[in-house]
């Protein structure tokens, strides 16, 4: 084991054991290896997924003129920004909920909380789709609104699994800080914004994340919930692949990665920055 | 590609069916195209409809320039929704139409679905191109006189192998569903269905002649053969083949005949005791919102030159005489793609029968969890 | 965490009624008013091709709990299970170490982790497949490895090594697991590093000086005070194995069917609404009643003194 040089400043540094990194390690190759041969395979100038052919960008280029591919990217990342967002919401307050309150039902509350990351999709899928149809939901709105059926279908199988992970988070809470601020003459609001939602942003930050992948990888539910209008990114691809899986699919693949980590990556020094700035005259 | 219902034939109509529900809650009587039928019958009541057309189809099942033609010559707007089996297909619509035009269901979906009165009979003074269609199917068993569907495309089942790994041409179902002579290296489509009917097939019956009495003895064989078998694949049988993962896949024509493009080591059978076909068709479900518009379209895609370009991209056999007579040789004279009519006499459509495919489905899943 | 504790809803009426009006709505709304009309279908039978009659009958029940699909379930619990095993195993070091990695560290890793869950799950599993098939990259590498060593004993001079023979890595259960660990590690991690990210790191260092080593430190202190992310974790990785149906569909052999597979086919090729319905309610019952066992627990644990979370509030 290796002697702890700073015990004061860093005792609990595990990155810098290399074991730690070695397993970290071997886990982003079991997560990336397979994606990183999908990457280059999207540049394979074969119609078939198996065996290479020689290069080429044309796929890339396919993409780019296949509007209903475009099409059902925006549509998806659309959904998944809005379920994330109502998602988050609904799954903290629920979870704020059940930690902080006794009520009569709430062994029923909770349980059907807990329903929907139990209920099979494909059930769940039927159940929307008798549902929509019976309320007579409308499939020909316009464009952001076409897609409420989905969005709603997708926030009520996600919120519970935030409002799960937040409440796991506020398990650590201390009440007493709260208590204290209250003292202090903080409002109810004041209180939760202060004080207990900085505390839950850990959770929240997993639970929004949970969320928006859960959205944007959702097949069955949203087939069952879809109008005439509104293909996403998963249905497309799930219909492209019945019939084998073409270079063309891992170049719409690769193009979503990549703008994935350019967002981020952008989101993040710019948080760096702010923070660094934010600390610079202190 | 047949998979359907645990239902018996009743003759409850929808009306008794209600009453014994009573004023029932939401959703728990529903009868499809109830909810639709008011939807669409508004519009359609107009006259002119608004140049809009929403069609329900496969993936990549269609001319690469198909739709954008057919906006030219008409002006109507299409829009393409995407399913990959009949079973989501019939899932979908089983509530109400949520606003689909054409369909693309294969022929034992297009009999079901006419069963279950999802269909708009089709009006075939606006469907001229009906010329165009072959004689053999245009009056068919699944749809008599074309009342509710135009042939779209056509398959046959069949053995897809690697010609360097088999000894013989497996010209027989006995190497894929009795025999261990290649272990380890097949592959069979996961339809309950398909798999008893052509078990039925090479015992030497009608792929219709299967009987209660019958299945325990192909449930054993198969069960028996599951040892053998490699993947029960979902369609996708090509994929494996082209890859190598094993040399004898139960597959359509079609799917093979793409891959033999790409490896010359590819071939494909259809086994001597017969086979079973397929047909994909195009339909309007009821409660269509644009009817017009849809007969029109269905029109459109029956055109020889229409079919000419569809052919071209998705390669499967077509049934539109006019347009493969200006496809290329290479398609025209392909024996995998039209095999020779000898072999294709010994094959049959499957019809749907309510009473055996729960069975199949059931037998199947006790197979599977052998 | 079914914390009886807390303080009562009357006290702070208004509070309560503005937190808890949105989730309890939109639960009922769009969760409960659909699915109980699938509750009522399993108690009903097929009446020609599109209806259904709620007869109460109970029979799809007597048919669910036919041994053929008991022993489904229980495989697939088995499956699920040792998918979630798994997963903890891995995920555990991975949630701690981005726990402890440095601030600028942090949102990467999170990000590396959860970027693979932004590619389509479909896509996923055919780029899984690409690697364990028998002329994949992981036989090409291995085979790779075994002619390197061959070679290196010929050079020894003893005998080369036998022609390689690839793996047959896909189409098994062993493929099944693989997969299911490889779509549901992030499931995983997400509510370890949650629950990890506030631990009292004082009470480590405290194990550590006494001499305890990191192992022990591990299971005597830090995974008794992540208790509820690993529960939560446990359970987020559990519940969807449990439903998984594509990668058992596509990564399993002849015998890997799930339970999920098989109400998909209800719902689809069989349609049978009411059998599936009842498939899907078992799961249903079978997870209220875990619930409800886990509350009667931490009840008792609770009385008795020892319970977790008894709230600051006295």
């Amino acid at each position: 084991m290796m002697r702890r040089l700073r015990p004061a400043i860093a005792p609990l540094d595990y990155t810098r054991r290399w074991s730690m990194r070695l397993w970290v390690g071997l886990v982003m190759f079991f997560l990336y290896a397979p994606l990183v041969a999908l990457m280059v395979f999207s540049f394979n100038d074969s119609r078939r997924n198996i065996v290479w052919r020689g290069f080429t960008t044309k796929y890339y280029d396919k993409v780019m003129h296949n509007d209903m591919l475009m099409e059902a990217l925006g549509n998806s990342l659309t959904i998944a920004f809005f379920t994330t967002i109502i998602s988050l919401v609904l799954g903290g307050l629920a979870a704020v909920m059940l930690w902080r309150f006794r009520f009569p039902w709430k062994a029923a509350v909770e349980g059907a909380m807990a329903l929907p990351i139990v209920v099979p999709e494909i059930c769940f899928g039927v159940a929307m789709l008798i549902f929509f149809a019976q309320i007579g939901w409308p499939t020909d709105m316009p464009w952001p609104f076409s897609l409420g059926a989905i969005t709603i279908a997708h926030v009520t199988f996600c919120f519970p699994f935030v409002a799960m992970v937040v409440r796991s988070r506020l398990a650590s809470f201390n009440r007493e800080e709260e208590e204290a601020a209250k003292d202090l003459g903080a409002s109810e609001w004041q209180a939760f914004r202060d004080v207990l939602l900085p505390h839950m942003k850990p959770g929240l930050i997993a639970g929004a994340l949970l969320a928006f992948t859960m959205s944007l990888d959702d097949f069955v539910i949203t087939f069952f919930t879809s109008g005439p209008n509104t293909i996403t990114f998963p249905v497309k691809v799930y219909s492209m692949v019945r019939f084998s899986v073409t270079p063309e699919v891992n170049a719409a693949s690769t193009l979503l990665i990549v703008l994935t980590v350019i967002m981020t990556s952008v989101a993040l020094y710019f948080q760096n920055r702010m923070v660094q700035s934010g600390k610079g005259p202190a | 590609m047949d998979k359907m219902s645990l239902l018996r034939d009743s003759i409850m109509g929808r009306r008794s069916l209600l009453k014994s529900l009573g004023a029932a809650a939401i959703g728990i009587s529903f009868t499809g195209g109830l909810a639709a039928c008011s939807k669409g019958g508004d519009k359609a009541a107009g006259g002119k409809e608004e140049p809009k057309l929403n069609f329900y189809n496969w993936d990549t099942y269609i001319g690469e320039t198909t739709l954008d033609d057919f906006r030219g010559a008409s002006g109507i707007d299409v829009n393409m929704s995407l399913f990959a089996t009949n079973d989501e297909l019939f899932a979908k619509l089983r509530a109400g139409n949520p606003g689909f035009d054409v369909i693309v269901p294969s022929n034992d979906f297009v009999e079901r679905m006419v069963k279950a009165e999802m269909l708009m009979p089709l009006d075939h003074t606006k469907i001229p191109n009906f010329k165009n269609v072959g004689e053999a199917f245009k009056n068919v068993s699944y749809d008599p006189s074309r009342a509710y569907s135009m042939p779209y495309t056509w398959l046959t089942l069949g053995i897809g192998y690697r010609k360097s790994k088999v000894h013989a041409k497996p010209d027989s179902w006995k190497v894929l569903l009795d025999s261990d002579e290649y272990k380890g290296r097949i592959a069979l489509l996961s339809e309950a269905g398909d798999l008893f009917r052509l078990a039925a097939k090479y015992k030497g019956h009608s792929v219709n002649g299967v009987t209660k009495e019958m299945m325990p003895e192909l449930e054993a064989m198969l069960k028996k053969q599951k040892a053998n078998v490699k993947a029960f694949h979902e369609d996708n049988g090509q994929d494996l083949l082209l890859s190598g993962e094993v040399d004898l896949v139960l597959e359509y024509n079609g799917d093979i005949a793409q891959i033999m493009k790409e490896d010359p080591d590819i071939d494909f059978v259809i086994p001597k005791e017969g086979s079973q076909f397929n047909s994909d068709n195009l339909a309007i479900p009821k409660g269509a919102p644009h009817p017009e518009n849809a007969h029109a379209f269905i029109n459109y895609l029956l055109d020889a030159e229409a079919g000419k370009k569809i052919s071209e991209t998705i390669l499967y056999p077509t049934p539109n005489e006019a347009a493969k007579a200006l496809m290329p040789a290479e398609y025209k004279n392909n024996p995998v793609i039209f095999p020779p009519a000898d072999v294709l006499a010994k094959c049959e459509y499957a019809a749907y029968n309510p009473e055996l495919q729960p069975l199949y489905e059931e037998a199947f899943t006790r197979i599977r969890a052998d | 965490m079914t914390g009886a504790g807390g303080q009562s809803w009357r006290t702070q009426k208004r509070v309560f009624a503005t937190i808890a009006t949105g989730p309890i709505l939109w639960l009922l709304l769009f969760f409960i008013i659909p699915l109980a009309v699938l509750w009522a279908y399993s108690f009903g039978r097929n009446v020609g091709l599109t209806e259904i009659e709620i007869s109460g009958t109970f029979a799809n029940y007597a048919k669910a709990i036919e041994p053929l699909y008991l022993q489904i379930f229980g495989k697939s619990i088995a499956v699920a299970g040792l998918t979630t095993f798994i997963c903890l195993i891995v995920g555990f070091p991975v949630a701690l170490a981005i726990t402890f990695a440095t601030p600028k560290w942090k949102p990467w890793l999170l990000l590396g982790i959860m970027l693979p869950f932004w590619t389509n799950l479909l896509i996923r599993t055919y780029a899984l497949m690409a690697v364990l098939r028998t002329e994949g990259y992981a036989n090409q590498s291995l085979g790779w490895l075994w002619q390197l060593s061959s070679n290196a004993r010929v050079v020894l001079g003893l005998q080369p090594l036998d022609a390689f023979e690839p793996l047959h890595l896909l189409y098994n259960n062993f493929a099944v697991v693989l997969g299911l660990v490889y779509v549901h590690l992030p499931f995983m991690v997400l509510p370890l590093y949650a629950a990890l990210d506030r631990l009292d790191r004082s009470l480590i260092e405290a194990s550590l000086d006494l001499g305890a080593g990191h192992f022990r430190t591990l299971l005597t202190i830090v995974a008794p005070l992540a208790a509820p992310g690993i529960i939560s974790g446990v359970v987020i990785t559990f519940v969807p194995a449990l439903g998984a149906y594509l990668t058992p569909d596509l990564l399993g052999g002849t015998d890997s069917q799930m339970i999920a597979n098989v109400i998909e086919r209800q719902f689809k090729r069989a349609n049978d609404w009411p059998f599936g319905s009842a498939l899907s309610f078992m799961l249903m019952y079978a997870t209220f009643i875990m619930i409800a066992w886990q509350a009667q627990r931490e009840r008792k644990l609770m009385r008795t003194g020892i319970g977790p979370d008894v709230g600051a509030r006295a």
